[in-house]
């Protein structure tokens, strides 16, 4: 079966840990996160009738007194950038880190996930800002963990980005 | 050289006709010389460029190295080329290091491995000449092992002494951490690979990123408890062996000779690799070796279930033996305490198990066997016993024939039973025995009769002795006389002497003594003098007792005349026999007054 190495990137507290347990078989414990920075997960999909197994990496969100361990993202073939909708600061933060990763590991199949959807009354960010990344090439998924919205239909999404030729 | 003497000739005529002929001689020399001009010019070109000479020279540099080589002198080519090489892989270090170390990986292993292997052959070669000398019993054993199989010593000690079992082996690619393959163990438990190679490779590069070492460093070992992950790394693709007890160090000879084979095999795979595992699929024989390599090192992994089977077995056994023994011990005291049920003297009220120990409460007869030895001779341990006894008397016949025994002494050959209350002695005792048992029996707890029918009175077989003695006396008259035979004397004495006896035992017996004396004739003579001589006989004997002072029995003088013949009268010796007097005792008991009056009259 093919395997593709995605990561989870995002700051502290957007719910990546959350998306993925709307997603995947779990193994290890949560614990991992705190020791060593990183869980590693897996969701087997099925893309076009093909299976593809989906090793996730769920590194832990940078925050002010841990830094994120660029190493972590050797040789992965995508990753899911999160952002909290609900905190505007979360979506830049996620962006200067993009610009790291890109910088540091190259180009590779991304999408952006506006998470914590379902609470749309406290939703900072703007239509216009969201129209102003897609042009700018990014693909927006809006998720949410509480209510497992879109959160499949991300992965899906950007396992076919990965499997794009 | 011809050609230069033309020269030197046509220049010597130029110089004799200097105006006109210069032009010509020009014109000619051009003519002659110009090629070769050229040809110089052109050499004097290519030794001046650069570029050109370089050109020429790499299409030689191969073939004159080769050359000189071949030449066999090459030691001065290498003095030569060693300096430029060396600073050529300084360089190229400085430059990347990984290149360098990419592309010695697969020579550097075998490499340093040859040399290490050398190192130990001969530690190992020296362990052996110590292990030489120990002499115990497994050495010897496992000497006899080396003989056999022809492997050395330390091999098969160094088998013997370990003990571990891989279960599982990854291989994974470096840079992403995904699985290319994986193999586990029979019956070894197996989690998710992906998820497991994936967490592997981020720890690795938690260790790498956490205590700064280098980009190529590695973590070789992770230990968890009786688990142990091996780990060696190669520039694109790391194996990871889990390992259940304790490998040896050289198992990762193993590892790395199988991750250098993957490397060179799959080197363009594993640099182009996308996701798709599927051209690793072909490796998994050579990993799945990293398993068997295992089994075939590891007797005494093999060897443990067995010994599990044979620990089992015996636990089963003691098990079964000690539920055997028990059911057995069950049975044995429940038969012991049925068989007390039915010994004399003992009365089994209750008894509980608890545990080991037998609780038994009840009475006991303190005449009746100890219950302790009786369970000593029922094979069981009296130490298992806790016996709770109130004593008491008991009316079993067997108890009530042994406490009469205790009390009343029986003489030897007096046998004393008992039946519903009744005391049955047998045998023969004297007198004073029975007159006590008598008194004494009644009182006896358990007896309330006496049957003597089976009790002979020793002192009346005596009485009945000396009757039978006395009866067979014959005294002996001369023919019509009525005075003893001359010698018939002693014969008299005898008599009296047993009368006197026979009253003195009879006295004590509470018997009266009554001796007939009976007075003979033979058949001469007329019968009407017959009686009363006959008579007259009798009455001569009694006198002579009652002259010798037998007084306390009754003498009862009678004749018979021929009417009582002893003797056929047809001999002088029947005769004889018949001219007599004989006695004949009665003895009938003394009645109380009797008794206590004074001796009896004639």
């Amino acid at each position: 079966m093919l395997q593709k190495k995605v990561c989870m990137l995002g700051s502290f507290s957007v719910g990546k840990s959350s998306l993925l347990r709307r997603f995947v078989e779990n193994m290890f414990d949560e614990q991992y996160h705190t020791s060593i920075g990183v869980k590693v997960d897996k969701k087997v999909v099925n893309v076009s009738g093909k299976d593809l197994a989906l090793v996730l990496w769920d590194i832990y969100g940078e925050d002010a007194f841990q830094k994120m361990r660029m190493s972590y993202l050797r040789g992965m073939h995508g990753y899911v950038l999160v952002v909290d909708g609900t905190r505007r600061q979360t979506l830049d933060d996620a962006l200067a880190l993009n610009e790291r990763v890109v910088s540091e590991i190259g180009k590779v199949p991304a999408l952006l996930a506006l998470n914590k959807f379902d609470l749309s009354d406290q939703w900072e960010i703007e239509q216009a800002r969201e129209t102003q990344l897609t042009a700018a090439g990014w693909t927006i998924a809006h998720t949410s963990a509480k209510t497992g919205d879109a959160v499949e239909k991300a992965f899906l999404h950007l396992a076919q980005l990965m499997l794009a030729p | 050289m011809p050609e230069q003497a033309q020269r030197r000739a046509f220049e010597a005529q130029a110089q004799e006709k200097p105006t006109d002929n210069n032009h010509a001689y020009e014109e000619l020399r051009h003519l002659i010389v110009a090629p070769e001009q050229e040809g110089i010019a052109s050499i004097q070109d290519r030794l001046d460029n650069l570029e050109k000479r370089t050109e020429d020279v790499s299409v030689v540099v191969a073939e004159a190295i080769q050359m000189r080589r071949a030449k066999g002198d090459d030691l001065a080519l290498a003095a030569a080329l060693a300096p430029t090489i060396q600073e050529t892989l300084r360089e190229s270090v400085r430059r990347d290091p990984h290149v360098l170390a990419d592309a010695l990986f697969p020579v550097m292993g075998p490499a340093i491995r040859k040399s290490i292997a050398e190192t130990l052959r001969g530690m190992l070669e020296s362990f052996n000449e110590a292990l030489e000398h120990s002499l115990s019993w497994r050495g010897m054993k496992w000497r006899i092992e080396a003989f056999r199989t022809g492997k050395p010593f330390a091999e098969i000690v160094m088998m013997h002494s370990l003990l571990y079992r891989v279960e599982q082996v990854f291989l994974i690619h470096r840079e992403t951490g995904l699985v290319l393959n994986h193999v586990v163990a029979p019956s070894a438990p197996a989690q998710d690979a992906d998820m497991v190679a994936g967490l592997l490779s981020a720890i690795q590069q938690f260790a790498r990123d956490s205590f700064q070492s280098g980009t190529t460093e590695n973590l070789g070992n992770m230990t968890f408890d009786e688990l142990q992950i091996r780990v060696v790394s190669g520039p694109n693709a790391v194996i990871a062996a889990a390992i259940r007890g304790h490998a040896p160090e050289a198992y990762n000879l193993a590892m790395n000779e199988t991750l250098e084979d993957i490397q060179r095999h799959y080197s363009s795979a594993l640099a182009h690799f996308t996701g798709d595992p599927g051209p690793f699929r072909a490796a998994e024989p050579q990993i799945a070796r990293l398993l068997e390599t295992q089994y075939r090192e590891k007797p005494p992994e093999m060897r443990r279930p067995r010994a599990a089977m044979i620990a089992g077995a015996i636990a089963a056994l003691l098990v079964l033996g000690w539920a055997g023994y028990s059911t057995y011990l069950l049975i044995e005291w429940s038969r012991f305490l049925s068989a007390m049920r039915n010994q004399p003297g003992i009365v089994v009220v209750s008894h509980t198990r608890d545990g080991r120990t037998v609780h038994i409460q009840g009475f006991r007869d303190p005449l009746s066997e100890d219950p302790r030895k009786l369970i000593s001779q029922a094979g069981l341990d009296p130490e298992q016993a806790d016996l709770q006894f109130a004593p008491y008397y008991s009316l079993d016949d067997a108890i009530v024939a042994r406490r009469a025994t205790v009390l009343l002494h029986p003489p030897a050959g007096v046998k004393l039973t008992a039946k519903d209350g009744e005391l049955i002695p047998e045998g023969s005792a004297p007198q004073n025995w029975i007159t006590q048992l008598e008194e004494k029996a009644p009182w006896i707890a358990g007896i309330n009769r006496l049957d003597e029918s089976h009790l002979q009175n020793s002192n009346l077989q005596e009485l009945n002795a000396l009757k039978n003695n006395l009866e067979s006396t014959t005294l002996l008259f001369p023919l019509g006389r009525a005075e003893l035979e001359a010698g018939q004397e002693t014969n008299l004495a005898q008599a009296e002497h047993s009368i006197r006896d026979l009253v003195a035992q009879a006295t004590p017996l509470r018997q009266s003594v009554t001796v007939e004396l009976v007075g003979h004739t033979d058949i001469t003579g007329v019968e009407a003098s017959n009686l009363p001589l006959s008579r007259q006989r009798a009455d001569q004997i009694r006198a002579a007792l009652l002259r010798n002072g037998i007084k306390s029995a009754t003498l009862l003088p009678r004749g018979v005349g021929t009417s009582q013949p002893l003797r056929d009268d047809g001999t002088e010796e029947g005769r004889r026999l018949n001219r007599s007097v004989t006695f004949k005792i009665t003895l009938s008991p003394l009645l109380a007054a009797e008794t206590a009056g004074a001796a009896p009259a004639n």
